[in-house]
């Protein structure tokens, strides 16, 4: 497993706001160790339907419980507050799942993260989930199994999909990271990559990408360079027309860069397997799994 | 939001940028109130790209060539987009022209100047570009080692560089995605002049940027109808040529699901991501919106319930077909609160497929015999 387990403590920002109370309580009867809430105003209150304290900041939030990770869940303009003060009181994990944030906010706060040493997942992704152990964000745990494979996707539903034909093939998963849609954003492929590549629980890595910009591209090389076990990738939007926006705010062909066809090239030329369907992504690790290839 | 050349020259110059000085008209006779004298230039005002090439900028030498080139200009369209106004400006005598603009680089993950010393060009396919990443907190340092990277030096190196912390400021005041100048013209007076501008406005931060508020409307003239009242609801649609109409849950999972349609011999009639946690009632204007789409024969519906309800879905599905009766329905409903979903849809004679792959296939057999 990467970056969390059943021991990581967690805080909630934005834990009375109808999701984050919502999901707070998802999180915790998948059993993760939901410590602390923060909402400015209702400290000495609990999250709603839970018996989980609400504190009034971080800081003080960090020191009763001593939590090292915070979920966000705060609206789209607090969240460059929220982050820079859960960076402040010493988290060492940020997980965005806030949809919307201005992409300009999104730089200042991974600028601010990278300088401290800080790692940020999202914002705009589902959280970060290691089977069997705990969920910081939105996936629906029941799809997801312990096992071997490593995700890192940079979308939301599309991985549920995926982990539950990798789910119905007995392929469990050792974590899977929703890195998030936006175009800037805190971590993306290659540390992912590099945590799975260095995990001892994590066999087989499963890639999932999306069109826009060239992260699928980068991470081509960067797996052709350094990875050594065996990845298997996803692309969506293969019939994307150019110059839409795809839902995503990072999902965009402009000036004809960005393609599907440009990454799925990328990624073969790189060793990598491509499948077609999410069916076949579960075949394709069965074929891995069974004939290990080595880079 | 992208905005129309005039607009972005407005606030070029609240910002301290230079600007030609310049009259917007919507008809010919409003040149006869214009004070600067021949010969100028008149542009057209549009949305879309390619302006000089496709002839939407002339010059006059008097009042009645000007007027019958205004005639003209303001009934073309451009590239399907229309022409809003004209913007009429005396011609300037040009020195050198250069580009320069502040964008964010998602690779990077912050904004950048890009520029270059010539300008006038197409920025993605040239080579003489220059990129400056520029940290957080703004210095005007930044703006100085570009000017000195174009080779600049003296006045003019002064002058470029204090024009990109202005156009810095102007990028991060006002939450923009794009500033570009292109050309900034320096004139036979060493004056440094925006001749033409771009402005791009973030979408999700334009809540809170009072000076665009009302302006969405407006500026989505160039969308087809559907997709545009799509926008209005918090939908995203983006329509394609197919007959199959698709829904989901999820942007990643919408663009997987047309690609297997594809995949298995199917055409996909549009995108639509009703996002996540969509409830009832958002579900239903999803379905209706694909509905109203005369080339849709059939409507696949996939969602795979997360944060989805499953029992949401059912409940705008058993409305739709209220009212659609005839409609054919191809429905994957998997995850959240399904055991409910099933029990409400029971009675309708709806099959529910729990497997996409299935789904699509399904989908993409009955259009083919859907006339």
């Amino acid at each position: 497993m990467i970056l969390v387990n059943k021991n990581t403590k967690v805080i909630v920002q934005g834990a009375t706001g109808k999701m984050g109370a919502a999901h707070t309580k998802r999180m915790l009867s998948y059993g993760t160790q939901v410590v602390a809430g923060v909402t400015p105003g209702k400290g000495g209150e609990k999250v709603p339907g839970t018996d989980v304290p609400v504190f009034d900041t971080v800081r003080e939030a960090a020191e009763k419980t001593g939590a090292t990770c915070s979920v966000i869940f705060v609206p789209p303009y607090l969240v460059l507050d929220a982050g820079c003060e859960a960076i402040d009181a010493g988290m060492s994990l940020l997980v965005v799942i806030t949809e919307g944030m201005p992409p300009q906010d999104t730089a200042k706060l991974t600028s601010m993260a990278k300088s401290r040493g800080v790692r940020m997942i999202g914002p705009n992704c589902p959280g970060i989930i290691t089977p069997g152990q705990t969920l910081l964000g939105i996936l629906p745990g029941m799809i997801f199994k312990p096992g071997p494979v490593g995700m890192v996707s940079r979308s939301g539903t599309l991985t549920y999909e995926i982990a539950l034909a990798l789910s119905d093939a007995d392929h469990g998963q050792s974590t899977c990271v929703g890195i998030g849609g936006d175009p800037v954003k805190g971590m993306e492929y290659p540390e992912v990559l590099t945590a799975f590549n260095n995990d001892p629980d994590t066999e087989v890595i499963v890639l999932i990408g999306e069109i826009g910009g060239n992260a699928e591209e980068e991470a081509a090389a960067f797996v052709k360079e350094n990875i050594k076990k065996p990845v298997v990738a996803y692309i969506a939007g293969q019939t994307a027309p150019p110059g839409k926006r795809m839902g995503h705010a990072g999902a965009i062909i402009s000036g004809g860069k960005g393609t599907a066809q440009s990454k799925m090239k990328a990624l073969q030329e790189a060793g990598i397997e491509v499948a077609l369907t999410p069916r076949e992504v579960a075949e394709k690790v069965s074929k891995l799994r069974s004939q290990p290839v080595h880079r | 939001m992208n905005l129309y050349e005039f607009e972005a020259k407005r606030i070029f110059a609240d910002f301290g940028i230079a600007t030609p000085p310049g009259v917007r008209i919507t008809r010919p006779e409003e040149l006869r109130k214009i004070h600067f004298g021949f010969p100028f230039t008149l542009k057209c005002q549009v949305m879309s790209g390619g302006r000089g090439k496709a002839g939407g900028i002339q010059f006059a030498k008097d009042l009645n060539e000007g007027e019958a080139l205004a005639k003209k200009l303001l009934s073309m369209t451009i590239n399907g987009s229309r022409t809003e106004s004209l913007l009429v400006e005396p011609k300037v005598s040009i020195a050198r022209e250069l580009y320069l603009s502040v964008t964010l680089d998602r690779a990077r993950g912050c904004p950048i100047f890009i520029a270059a010393a010539e300008g006038g060009i197409e920025i993605e396919s040239s080579n003489a570009i220059v990129t400056v990443p520029i940290p957080y907190p703004y210095q005007p340092y930044v703006a100085r080692d570009l000017a000195r990277q174009l080779g600049l030096s003296g006045t003019l190196f002064n002058k470029v560089a204090d024009m990109a912390s202005r156009l810095y400021r102007l990028f991060e005041t006002l939450d923009l995605d794009l500033a570009e100048i292109n050309p900034l013209v320096v004139t036979s007076g060493e004056d440094l002049l925006a001749l033409d501008g771009k402005i791009t406005v973030n979408d999700d931060a334009m809540a809170r940027q009072p000076l665009f508020r009302g302006w969405q409307a407006s500026h989505m003239v160039d969308l087809p109808e559907r997709e545009r009242k799509s926008k209005m609801l918090g939908l995203n649609l983006v329509e394609l040529d197919g007959n199959i109409g698709i829904i989901c849950n999820g942007a990643g999972l919408t663009m997987a699901t047309m690609d297997m349609v594809k995949n298995f011999g199917g055409q996909p009639g549009n995108f639509l991501d009703a996002g996540g946690g969509s409830d009832q009632e958002k579900t239903l204007q999803a379905i209706e919106i694909v509905n109203e789409n005369p080339s849709v024969k059939v409507i696949l519906l996939n969602i795979l319930g997360g944060i989805t309800a499953c029992d949401e879905v059912a409940g705008a599905l058993v409305e739709f077909m209220k009212r659609n009766p005839k409609r054919t329905l191809v429905v994957r409903l998997r995850g959240n609160n399904q055991d409910i979903a099933e029990k409400m849809l029971a009675d309708s004679g709806l099959k529910l497929f729990p497997d996409l792959e299935d789904a699509v296939k399904e989908a993409v057999s009955k259009a083919k015999v859907a006339v």
